[in-house]
């Protein structure tokens, strides 16, 4: 009876409930469409760590430290012998990292050296041209690294490095292709040459700083100098950089929701006041106060549950066109390398998400619902129904 | 004879008034009975409306005995005192109390949702209130869209739609022309009739005194005189 008297009511107020339910309305989609794509952001780029880098994990050489070049010369090992039979089938691939400079125009650009197996089909890097036959070292770079060392396909320039014994040594290498990747870390400053010819070059048959591998469920203790690194794992930084948005958004809904409570509170103040000798009425027809507060408090979380269903049906084409078609974010963001923001990033509704968003929204807006009808408790009867204050 | 539906005895309600206290009733001593149609007659701050508050258990005396069907209002529960009004008190006011965002069958509906009637048996009654006031014709109006005599009389059905035992009516007629408190009076008057419903008016308006069958007078919170018609 209560929600019917409430809906009744909430129909009767009009332009009041029209307003109420908008700016909540429009507070949740606002909510739900960052969540989304903070949400689809992440997952964008555990996709692109996953497609270009990290497979479903890595086994990592226990020194290497992705921050600290100056350990990558010790942080290599031949693949261990339980990594092998992977690395055959090509469910795993090796990685070499080594650190390089290149002379392109006479100028001098530090760079990283990875080397991997040009066959490999595991990450989405077009590897297969590192195999050509050439007078060169066939090498493969991004796009940002070619923009910002003027390289293009064919391009010859000189590659030096250190090997095993800290002697310095220098080759040319081709420029045999320019990828276009959204993932900044296989791009910016890498030089991507053959993984034998990386060997070779480094003296050191059969290293690796790190295997990929595509399904981490496969349990492999593959010695004390390699540590499993899973894709959760690998995506701690991301994950950090996440938190700190999130909490900056979070800021921005409370102000929101905020201001969208205070438009509650207020109706509700003004509904006690301006409602007073209904409420008197109210109880001369037999409701109890308790009774009334109930109505009064649902009227407001009403407002709420409205909203939620004006924001399901308004903001589902908004939803669905950031969910299937996603955000492609403006070129000159690519440079600031940040993993998932250089692609489209697609936005990723989870029920949990839309409706713990629901509910927490319904929840804060029952409680400052409720708390301006307290004072209908301590309204007299006589005086409600005479539409004075007590 | 008829049984007695309200007792008061030595009756008295006083307000605070500045350090000292003001009396509204004093001393009310008063039977009514089933079937009665009843008027407390009196001036302004006579206390008429403070008594018929405390008949409906929307106030307490502060003094005395006050008994509504066997029960002693002072001693009703919140809950225990709803229920009384819900199910055994009407009330009609002198600015109607519709509820605004109500049409006129939801209005006349209201008591009947807080008894839990089925939807059928609701439908049934109000229809049934709302030939007694002659408005079956405005049951989608709201109260916005109603003549003053029109919102009184859906008032008087929403009083009178549970059949209640007792009918208290806050000065009916005072916002009416004189045709409107005729129709009012006359349709109150036919359903006392024939409900034998008791029928408590505080009023100071001639017309309304000319119909009443009992005249109780309050002058200063004190019973003046209490006058049955024809007696």
């Amino acid at each position: 009876m209560i929600w019917k008297l409430a809906l009744r009511n909430i129909h009767g107020a009009g332009l009041r409930s029209i307003i109420n339910v908008g700016i909540i309305a429009l507070v949740m989609i606002g909510i739900i469409w960052m969540q989304g794509m903070y949400s689809g952001w992440m997952r964008t780029a555990e996709r692109q760590s996953r497609e270009w880098q990290n497979g479903d994990g890595r086994y990592t050489h226990r020194d290497y430290d992705r921050f600290d070049p100056f350990s990558w010369d010790k942080s290599y090992a031949p693949v261990p012998d339980e990594l092998i039979p992977l690395v055959k089938d090509g469910s795993a691939v090796p990685v070499l990292i080594s650190q390089g400079v290149i002379y392109p125009d006479g100028r001098m650009i530090s760079i990283n050296i990875r080397g991997i197996p040009s066959g490999q089909e595991l990450l989405k890097l077009p590897t297969a041209k590192l195999g050509i036959v050439s007078d060169y070292i066939p090498a493969l770079i991004g796009s940002n690294m070619a923009k910002n060392s003027h390289l293009k396909e064919g391009d010859v320039v000189t590659l030096r490095w250190r090997d095993i014994h800290g002697a310095f040594n220098a080759a040319d290498i081709i420029i045999a292709e320019i990828m276009r990747t959204p993932y900044a870390e296989v791009d910016q400053g890498q030089v991507w040459i053959d993984l034998k010819q990386l060997q070779k070059m480094k003296d050191s048959p059969d290293a690796a700083t790190f295997v990929v591998v595509d399904d981490s469920s496969k349990q492999i203790h593959a010695g004390e100098d390699w540590i499993f690194l899973s894709i959760y794992d690998l995506m701690a930084d991301m994950r950090e950089i996440m938190k700190t948005e999130r909490i900056q958004a979070l800021i921005m809904y409370a102000i929101l929701l905020f201001l969208a409570m205070i438009a509650i509170f207020d109706t509700q103040v003004l509904a006690v006041f301006k409602r007073r000798k209904e409420i008197g009425t109210f109880t001369a027809l037999g409701m109890t106060q308790r009774a009334i507060i109930r109505m009064f408090t649902l009227e407001g979380m009403m407002y709420a549950v409205l909203a939620s269903v004006t924001a399901l049906i308004v903001g589902s084409p908004l939803f669905l066109y950031f969910g299937s078609k996603g955000w492609k974010v403006p070129e000159s963001y690519e440079s600031f390398g940040i993993e998932g923001y250089s692609d489209a990033i697609v936005f990723y509704y989870s029920p949990s998400m839309i409706i713990s968003t629901v509910v927490i929204v319904i929840i804060i807006t029952a409680f400052v619902s409720w708390i301006p009808t307290l004072r209908i408790a301590r309204l007299k009867p006589t005086d409600a129904l005479r539409g004075r204050l007590s | 004879m008829s049984e007695i539906l309200i007792q008061t005895k030595k009756m008295s309600k006083y307000y605070p008034a500045g350090e000292g206290q003001f009396a509204a009733l004093k001393d009310v001593t008063l039977d009514f009975r089933q079937g009665e149609f009843a008027g407390i007659v009196g001036p302004s701050g006579s206390g008429k409306t403070t008594l018929l508050n405390i008949i409906g258990s929307l106030d307490c005396q502060s003094e005395g005995e006050v008994l509504v069907l066997g029960q002693e209002v002072s001693k009703l529960t919140p809950k225990q005192s709803a229920a009384l009004r819900s199910q055994h008190i009407g009330f009609i006011f002198q600015t109607y109390n519709l509820l605004p965002v109500y049409t006129v069958y939801e209005n006349v509906e209201f008591p009947l949702l807080l008894l839990k009637m089925s939807e059928q048996e609701r439908q049934k009654a109000v229809m049934q209130a709302l030939t007694w006031v002659g408005l079956t014709d405005k049951i989608k109006s709201r109260p916005d869209q109603l003549s003053g005599g029109q919102s009184q009389r859906v008032a008087i059905a929403r009083a009178m739609v549970k059949k209640p035992q007792i009918v208290l009516a806050d000065e009916p007629t005072a916002n009416l022309d004189t045709e409107n408190s005729m129709n009012v009076l006359e349709a109150m008057q036919t359903i006392n009739a024939e409900l034998g419903t008791t029928f408590i008016f505080s009023t100071h308006d001639a017309k309304v005194i000319n119909f009443l069958k009992r005249k109780i007078t309050l002058v200063d919170g004190q019973v003046a005189s209490d006058e049955t018609n024809g007696a």
